[in-house]
């Protein structure tokens, strides 16, 4: 680094290209926090944010906006990675190892907890899928990336059935621990977090097959 | 008085027929986009103006809570309760295919019904009455089994029972799985029969 500032010897480019990474970090943090203005506007509304309630969260522009994303359905597609990123980042595998009723509990606890704190998200970037290809694309990934998940906790129980018989216990996984599935528990009906994780519990030990030997 | 009176029932009844015509184009939108419909495209598909439109309804909030009125008590006529002192194969199957059944024929309108629910208090409490009617069908349904339950157990089950039937878990199967009717229906009969608990004996 230090050689690189020396007159005479290519200091000159080397500032410029400090230049260029300064302005990108800055743009690239601009980015960021629009996009986590975003998050925090849907978690206190649950509605779409305009652009100017994006804005004045942020601490910039509408143009700015618009200078980082062509429009708000891009916005929302950069939210979603950005979602699915953290998410994945927090929700490392757990007790893959463990007993049927730990593993089960695990995967309860953790499905629970990303619900809790993606439920809102989720229903605004899942509410309107028309003209967005890419953010359908991403909404599948999300419904993939939570199958897959289950199928790896519980490989024990679904190893031991044929594969028709277990792509019907991942379909009825799959609309068990749906988010909406969550909502309706915690909003329609009262349920305490840990409630409803034993609601979950109970449905899945019953759904599973037994635990081979 | 005696000419006068058929005269205001014809206009009566043309002008309920018109706004019948407006709820169901309405409804026939939903099922073929899954875009809420404008008042330009419910006039459209029902052969009147949008001044008509809105000499029936004051605003498209209206119309949709006309709709979902509609909807309900179609779809309460189509589900009566049968089977219900059948056994408990033929009750699954029996709660099964209404369900099924009102899932087809009631999905779009049900998602428009979530989507718009957020600015209106009677589409908030059409979803959650909709949703008690579910719920206490499932009581009814498998009353034998759950009587052996006790009161938390029986709750959480009815819980599950009502997210494994819900509307967007007919939807997953049959738009993201491609499944048939017969084979999603067949998903949610060896899903419910595991949820449940044992018959008791007579």
């Amino acid at each position: 680094m230090t050689d690189a500032v020396q007159p005479g010897d290519g200091g000159a480019p080397a500032l410029g290209e400090a230049r260029i990474d300064g302005r990108r970090l800055r743009s690239e943090r601009t980015r960021r926090l629009i996009i986590e203005a975003y998050i925090a506007l849907v978690r206190e509304t649950g509605r779409m944010p305009t652009a100017a309630q994006i804005a004045e969260r942020a601490g910039y522009s509408v143009r700015s906006i618009f200078e980082r994303f062509p429009d708000l359905t891009a916005l929302r597609v950069a939210v979603t990675d950005y979602s699915i990123a953290e998410a994945r980042a927090n929700g490392a595998l757990r007790d893959l190892d463990a007993d049927r009723l730990t593993r089960i509990r695990s995967q309860v606890t953790q499905r629970g907890g990303g619900c809790e704190r993606w439920l809102p998200l989720w229903r605004v970037l899942s509410s309107d899928l028309s003209g967005a290809p890419d953010l359908q694309q991403r909404i599948g990934m999300i419904r993939q990336l939570i199958v897959m998940r289950m199928e790896m906790m519980f490989r024990p129980e679904l190893s031991s059935v044929s594969d028709a018989v277990r792509k019907k216990i991942m379909l009825a996984l799959e609309a068990l621990l749906d988010f909406e599935s969550w909502a309706r528990m915690r909003e329609l009906y009262g349920l305490s977090f840990e409630e409803a994780c034993a609601v979950w519990v109970k449905a899945i030990d019953r759904l599973l097959p037994q635990t081979p030997a | 008085m005696s000419t006068s009176a058929p005269v205001v029932d014809g206009r009566r009844l043309r002008s309920e027929r018109t706004r019948q015509l407006i709820i169901e184009a309405y409804l026939s939108l939903l099922r073929d986009s899954t875009q809420v419909p404008t008042s330009a495209q419910i006039a459209e598909r029902a052969g009147y103006s949008v001044r008509s439109v809105f000499e029936r309804f004051p605003d498209l909030m209206s119309l949709r809570i006309a709709a979902t009125d509609h909807a309900f008590s179609l779809g309460t006529a189509n589900a009566q309760l049968r089977d219900l002192n059948g056994d408990r194969a033929t009750r699954i199957r029996s709660q099964v295919e209404t369900r099924a059944r009102t899932c087809e024929t009631w999905l779009p309108m049900w998602r428009a019904l979530n989507i718009n629910q957020g600015d209106s208090d009677e589409l908030r409490s059409r979803v959650r009455l909709a949703r008690e009617l579910i719920y206490r069908r499932l009581e009814l349904m498998y009353q034998p089994e759950l009587s052996t339950l006790s009161e938390p157990m029986r709750r959480y089950t009815l819980i599950a029972l009502e997210a494994l039937t819900d509307f967007e878990s007919w939807g997953r199967m049959r738009e993201n799985y491609g499944l048939t009717i017969e084979e999603a229906r067949e998903v949610w009969i060896r899903t419910i029969d595991r949820l449940l608990p044992a018959t008791p004996a007579e």
